[in-house]
């Protein structure tokens, strides 16, 4: 679907550049590259200021790079068409024309996708109340909360039933019901065949919607593949709950424990988890729950991080 | 005639801009202002003898002068810059549009609200000017003319500066040159020696910068001269071929502008 090829962006930016150590210029991104195929459901993940906002305006065109080259497949428009025709993008912190309502925005939108009117018309009841903001089309968008208006630019993006998807943190701002359902279309549309490329900092974002990560660091890429493979690399935990009071006296363990009034909280390192669990059914011990526990972005970024900054897994 | 689909998005994007800029409700505000100042000259014209129609003429042309210039000004510095600041942009430039055709059809929707100001203020001046008596003279139309020329260039200058510079300081910049625009003219040229290097400065400042006074006939008017035909025309070429320059140089910076 989309190609980068080493593309790097140099700012002339106004702080200390810890790449070529020249105050000034600013590299916020280092020679990137990836792909996406067709269908997949990308994340691209990334810490604050890694440079994934600045990618996505390189790939949308809005920035040029200074080196390296963005490839589109041909399933975007055949040459010398515009591939914008079949991508839907929603920048970050998205902001419309605050004078005109959802509905003029949406028509704006449709019609210089070259839609009809009737078929603007029919995919903005559509998506309004797949995304719920059908109540508030004839309103200024003046008034729009800020999860509204994340919902308005949702709709604005699938308008037009593009083959790509761009979301520059399409689920940031909105409520945890927010976030389910659009996680939840997100998902759907995927399913239906469309490629969707999104950017978020929180790793569960990823997980629960893509296959496939897209990892940079200071505009670096760090990892490229499976999402699952990054998660369970390097040494992973469980977090066993059971009942103090089933609990003998002769019970022995090496993990962490977490004394509760009721409960004691134990970590226990993957490779133990059975063995420690074959013991708690011996002993007949009530058990509350097992836990894996999630690595943070900065825990598997350290964990998957050698010296020479490369991924290895 | 030539509608393409291109043309179809400029005048979208022209539409929708229009629309924004009414729904913002600018316009309401421009004919509140316009009929208070009818009324000043209504007023002002009471007072002068004889020849209130011309007072009221002189009144309401200028005033539509200004006041165009003023729209053109103010809003013309945020056309641009305001949607890229506040990231509008974003969401219009990622569809099938070029960047120089959405500019153009953002030039154009402004173009719409100047060309109404222009339509709403002087069609009560007029109605005004010939309830009083006044003779309707060919020159009025040409003035207007000028005006509404005066007031895009005016606008693509303020959005040339716009591009590369803060909007307070394009304002300036603008008004600025537009003052100057008028002031240096032949006459006031005439006042330097060409051989002092004022007066060779002065002598090629219209090479450059736009010579506003000479789209400023409203004396003739006001005095009921004649101005031959080919020299409105001629100023008219003028003023069309500085614009269309300035047209395609906003374009060629616009198009080379990184958005961010
Ligand atoms: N116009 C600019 N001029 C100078 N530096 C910039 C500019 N835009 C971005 N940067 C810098 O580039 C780096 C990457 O920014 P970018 O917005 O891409 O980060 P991000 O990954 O999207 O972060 P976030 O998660 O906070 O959105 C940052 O350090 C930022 O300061
Ligand atoms: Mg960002």
């Amino acid at each position: 679907m989309l190609t980068l090829k080493g593309i790097t962006k140099i700012f002339r930016g106004h702080f200390l550049d810890s790449i070529s150590r020249k105050r000034g210029l600013f590299t916020a991104l280092d020679g990137l590259s990836f792909t996406l195929g067709e269908g997949e459901a990308v994340g691209l993940l990334g810490a604050n200021g890694s440079g994934k906002t600045t990618s996505l305006r390189v790939i949308m065109g809005f920035t040029k790079a200074d080196r390296g080259e963005v490839l589109f497949d041909s399933k975007l428009g055949p040459m010398g068409r515009d591939f914008r025709q079949n991508v839907g993008f929603l920048p970050e912190r998205p902001y419309f024309y605050p004078d005109l309502t959802g509905r003029d925005f949406l028509c704006f939108m449709g019609a210089l996708n070259g839609m009809s009117r009737k078929g603007i018309r029919k995919s903005i009841i559509e998506w309004s109340e797949r995304f719920k903001i059908d109540f508030a089309l004839d309103s200024k968008i003046k008034i729009y909360s800020k999860g509204m208006l994340q919902r308005i630019g949702l709709c604005s993006a699938l308008l037009h039933n593009p083959k790509l998807l761009i979301l520059d943190e399409p689920l940031s701002g909105l409520d945890p019901i927010g976030r389910k359902e659009l996680k939840d279309a997100i998902r759907e549309v995927n399913r239906q065949g469309k490629t969707v490329f999104f950017s978020t900092h929180i790793i569960q974002d990823v997980e629960e919607i893509c296959e496939k990560v897209i990892f940079i660091e200071k505009g670096k890429l760090l990892y490229e593949g499976a999402i699952d493979k990054l998660m369970t690399s390097g040494e992973s935990f469980y977090e066993f709950k059971i009942s103090k009071r089933s609990v003998g006296k002769n019970f022995e363990w090496n993990g962490n424990t977490l004394e509760l009034e009721d409960f004691l909280i134990i970590t226990v390192s993957g490779e133990d988890r059975l063995a420690f669990l074959k013991k708690l059914i011996d002993k007949e011990i009530d058990i509350e729950s097992i836990v894996p526990i999630r690595s943070s972005l900065e825990e598997i970024f350290y964990k998957v991080k050698n010296r020479e900054g490369r991924i290895c897994l | 005639m030539f509608v393409t689909c291109k043309d179809h998005k400029i005048l979208t994007v022209a539409y929708y801009t229009f629309q924004a800029l009414l729904k913002s409700r600018v316009l309401f505000h421009i004919i509140l202002i316009g009929l208070l100042l009818l009324f000043i000259s209504f007023v002002a014209g009471e007072f002068a003898f004889g020849i209130a129609e011309r007072v009221v003429l002189d009144f309401g042309l200028g005033t539509l002068s200004l006041s165009t210039m003023a729209i053109s000004i103010l809003m013309g510095a945020g056309l641009i810059s305001d949607e890229i600041e506040s990231r509008t942009i974003y969401m219009t430039l990622s569809r099938p549009i070029s960047r120089v055709s959405f500019l153009l059809g953002k030039s154009l929707g402004m173009g719409f609200l100047l060309i109404s100001n222009v339509v709403i203020s002087s069609s009560l001046t007029l109605g005004f000017y010939i309830y009083l008596g006044g003779e309707l003279n060919p020159l009025i139309f040409w003035n207007i003319l000028y005006t509404i020329l005066e007031a895009l260039i005016c606008l693509f200058i303020v959005m040339l500066f716009s591009l590369v510079a803060n909007k307070a300081l394009s304002v300036i910049f603008t008004f600025f040159l537009y003052l100057s625009g008028h002031a240096v003219n032949d006459e006031f040229i005439e006042k330097f020696s060409l051989s002092s290097p004022m007066g060779f400065l002065l002598e090629k400042y219209h090479y450059l910068f736009p010579g506003f006074h000479k789209l400023n006939i409203k004396n003739f008017l006001l005095y009921q001269k004649d101005l031959e035909f080919n020299f409105l025309l001629k100023t008219l070429g003028y003023g069309f071929f500085y614009l269309l320059a300035l047209v395609l140089l906003v374009c060629f910076v616009f198009e080379r502008k990184d958005l961010d």
